[in-house]
């Protein structure tokens, strides 16, 4: 009997033990400038309700009492709630206490909790503050697809707004639009904002996307991206809840930003950096297409320059053709058809020139290069136009300078043929000289050359002096003359020594002819005595007076003696002694 | 027997620098520019040239629209044979064919008439004609010194001191044109863009960009920098190895 007492009290007890006592804290780590909330909860009415002593907390507010009972389906609930707000007032980890209640003259108790408590946070939560609720249920996230591109490669910043199902967003206003210094940016134009479904630190959420740009890095370092800011209109659950049960809704204002993000931009590599590289930074196909080659006069033909491709098409300039100066160019017409999706500038981008040629003849325009990184396979490449010959077949030629003047004139039946108007073929023959020539100008030759006809007139003048002097000085003449044709005719004499008449003869000849030089004396005045006389008063040697006595006396015993040549000789020799002697001493 | 053989070596030479050209004719002929080229180059390095041979290379360069060296030689042509009808011709083709179109600027004024009459003639060539003066000169003296009757002793005299004033205005006029050859030292650009400097450094700002084939007067010189002047008289610096002195 005893045993189904006990039985039946077990079984009341289970219907009545089911009395729950228990204290909830807000959160079990806080800071020392936070608040915590604790609430000792009762699920059957108690009295006697010791509160612990809160060792190591200030009670803010407190005790509340809150008691709700509810009847569903013919069960009730009841609910009963002590509530405080306790401010630690030291740091470490504080032990609340048990708490008391009597239920039917049953004395629960709590468990103790334990609170870690923190150094001092930012900003305090309030924790019946719906701000906090808000907080964690929107996050504004600055999507960036690569932290360290190339100079001018594309790099694209998603903005997305992620908030928890249970908030609403009735408005948002834009705070601060981000300035992207350093960059190149496009926005592309959200129309309409779709919610989608997606995961935030493992959380389900749900986002739209607000903005999406495309970045091109115009500088190479640590570029900062400004974040940007929202004003958000926020529809926040309350605990309050209107007579259908729903909790009621408050609205609330909220100031989200994305945080500012740093990009690393690599510098384009400076090994094989080609000379003409304009910053082109992509995939590109470069092409240079005349409309036409062969031309007439006055007619115009279109060059076009294109790249077209994958890269940061607005933001190099297209490499210029290089006209012969023969040819007019003008300044280019540039069209751009750029689109610009999330994953960069696609298109083509051209310069059309036109070009109006001057002359006849054919014009080179010189072959174009445009270089462009590739920043998938990190290095350059450089595309080569080829050279485009232009041909002019009619209009004025180069040499000719007033070609309308000409047309105009010969407008009539006949063609002026112009003989300038051609390349000139080359020359057939040559005559060649060697390179190094020295210069006539100021080289010696040249001063000989021209003070020569000067240092010629004193010379011609001391002649002429002397030609007069000599014509002036008739004895000296005389003598002279004298001189000779002793000389003459003792070379007559000379002739016929073979002969020995004749040599006699001319031999006395000569010494008669001498002496007339020499004494000034007449062929009638010649006798021996007179002969002597003047010589000797001229202080001739007598010897040799003498001797030219005895040999004219010779002569002209000789010529009618017989006489060797060996005597011949002799008598020669002797004259030509006596004649030298003589002229020596007179 | 070596003066022989070296007589021997000259003549042939000469006959190879001769058939050296005649084979470029020939080439040129054919339309083989570059082999042409190579041909009558092969006679330059005989130490021997000719305006024609100059002018046959630069018409093949021009042929390969090669317009740096084909304005080149065509101003080396001229500089031997100045009045040259064919080689003015030939040169405004290559010029028209050049990319940049420079302005001359007309020298003006006495200096510009004096330069007009002086450079009618070489120097070497007024050194001649003052040599030339110097013997009629002579001459004249002659004539004056031995004639009997005073009206041609007078002309005599009146003809050497003209003979005399030819004499000072030639030899005067070879000084001025040997000055203005020395310091004309024109050249010509030989890189196809080349961007010419306000001062003789690498990373200076670029003043103008000149195209190959343009010609230009060096002013100065500093290291491997030459000042240059274009004939519209704007002035720069480039380097040495960018352009080719005529001279």
């Amino acid at each position: 009997m005893k045993r189904y007492i006990f039985l039946l009290l077990l079984t009341c007890q289970g219907i009545f033990a089911q009395v729950q006592f228990e204290a909830k804290v807000s959160k079990t780590t806080l800071g020392l400038n936070e608040r915590l909330r604790i609430d000792f909860t009762m699920n059957d009415d108690g009295d006697n309700f010791v509160p612990p002593n809160f060792e190591g907390f200030k009670v803010v507010a407190g005790p509340s009492q809150q008691i709700s009972q509810s009847w569903i389906n013919g069960r009730s609930t009841f609910n009963k709630t002590y509530s405080y707000f306790l401010m630690p007032s030291q740091r470490g980890v504080v032990t609340i206490r048990q708490a008391s209640i009597e239920i039917r003259g049953q004395v629960y108790k709590t468990s103790p909790i334990k609170i870690n408590v923190t150094a001092a946070i930012d900003i305090p939560k309030d924790p019946n503050d719906s701000q906090i609720s808000v907080d964690d249920a929107i996050h504004l996230v600055a999507e960036v697809t690569k932290g360290n591109p190339y100079i001018n490669e594309p790099i694209t910043v998603v903005y997305k707004l992620y908030f928890s199902y249970n908030i609403g967003i009735t408005n948002w206003r834009e705070l601060d639009k981000p300035k992207y210094n350093d960059f190149w940016s496009q926005n592309i134009d959200i129309k309409n904002l779709q919610v989608e479904e997606g995961t935030y630190k493992g959380e389900r959420f749900r986002f739209v996307v607000l903005r999406k740009t495309v970045l091109y890095p115009q500088k190479s370092g640590k570029l900062t991206i400004e974040p940007l800011s929202l004003d958000i209109d926020v529809q926040v659950p309350t605990n309050r809840r209107n007579m259908f049960g729903q909790y009621l809704m408050a609205n609330d204002n909220k100031r989200v930003s994305a945080g500012a993000k740093t990009i690393n931009v690599k510098p384009l590599p400076e090994a094989g950096k080609p000379a003409d590289f304009s910053g082109a930074v992509g995939r590109f196909d470069f092409r240079v297409i005349p409309s036409k080659t062969t031309l007439k006069n006055g007619e115009s033909l279109d060059l076009n320059v294109s790249v077209a491709g994958t890269g940061n098409l607005k933001l190099f300039n297209l490499p210029k053709p290089v006209v012969p100066s023969a040819l007019e160019m003008y300044d280019p017409v540039h069209t751009e058809k750029v689109n610009t999706p999330l994953s960069g500038m696609t298109g083509k981008v051209s310069d059309s020139y036109a070009i109006i040629p001057q002359y006849k003849g054919d014009y080179p325009i010189k072959a174009m290069s445009f270089t462009y990184f590739d920043p998938s396979l990190g290095r350059y490449k450089t595309i080569t136009s080829a050279e485009i010959m232009v041909k002019v077949l009619d209009g004025p030629s180069v040499a000719s300078n007033e070609p309308a003047a000409n047309e105009a004139n010969s407008g009539g039946a006949k063609q002026a043929v112009s003989s300038t108007a051609h390349f000139q073929f080359i020359k057939l023959k040559t005559k060649l000289v060697p390179t190094k020539k020295a210069d006539f100008f100021d080289s010696a030759l040249f001063y000989t050359l021209l003070f020569l006809p000067f240092l010629f007139i004193p010379i011609i003048v001391l002649l002429k002096k002397k030609k007069e002097a000599i014509d002036a000085d008739v004895v000296g003449n005389r003598t002279k003359r004298s001189n000779k044709l002793a000389k003459i005719f003792l070379t007559e004499a000379k002739k016929q020594i073979n002969n020995k008449e004749p040599f006699y003869i001319a031999l006395e000849k000569a010494m008669h002819n001498f002496l007339k030089a020499k004494l000034h004396i007449e062929t009638s005045e010649m006798s021996k005595e007179k002969i002597k006389e003047i010589l000797l008063t001229r202080n001739a040697n007598p010897e040799t007076v003498s001797d030219f006595i005895n040999l004219t006396e010779n002569c002209e015993f000789a010529r009618y003696a017989p006489a060797s040549s060996v005597t011949i000789q002799n008598d020669y020799d002797k004259a030509v002694e006596i004649i030298s002697a003589l002229e020596k001493q007179i | 027997m070596k003066k022989a053989l070296l007589l021997f070596l000259l003549i042939s030479s000469c006959l190879n620098a001769q058939n050296g050209f005649e084979q470029g004719n020939a080439l040129y002929n054919k339309g083989k520019y570059s082999e042409a080229i190579t041909a009558y180059e092969g006679v330059l390095k005989t130490k021997k040239h000719s305006a024609e041979l100059y002018f046959n290379i630069a018409n093949s360069y021009y042929k390969l629209n090669k317009v740096g060296p084909s304005i080149y030689n065509y101003e080396k042509a001229l500089l031997l044979s100045p009045n040259d009808k064919e080689i003015q011709n030939n040169l405004n083709f290559a010029k028209k064919a050049a990319i940049d179109d420079i302005k001359e600027v007309p020298n003006v004024g006495f200096n510009k008439m004096i330069q007009d009459v002086t450079s009618v003639y070489q120097y070497n060539t007024w050194a001649w004609i003052a040599v030339g003066f110097s013997f009629v000169f002579l001459l004249l003296f002659l004539g004056y010194y031995l004639s009997g009757t005073t009206l041609s002793k007078r002309l005599f005299f009146i003809g050497m001191f003209i003979a005399l004033l030819i004499i000072a205005i030639s030899i005067s006029s070879a000084l001025f044109e040997k000055s203005i050859y020395e310091r004309d030292r024109p050249a010509i650009v030989f890189e196809d863009i080349l961007p010419v400097k306000t001062e003789p450094k690498a990373d200076a700002p670029d003043a103008f960009l000149l195209h190959e084939g343009a010609k230009v007067y060096i002013l100065d010189t500093l290291d491997t920098w030459r000042k240059i002047q274009l004939t519209d008289e704007t002035q720069g610096w480039v380097e040495e190895k960018a352009i080719k002195e005529i001279k």
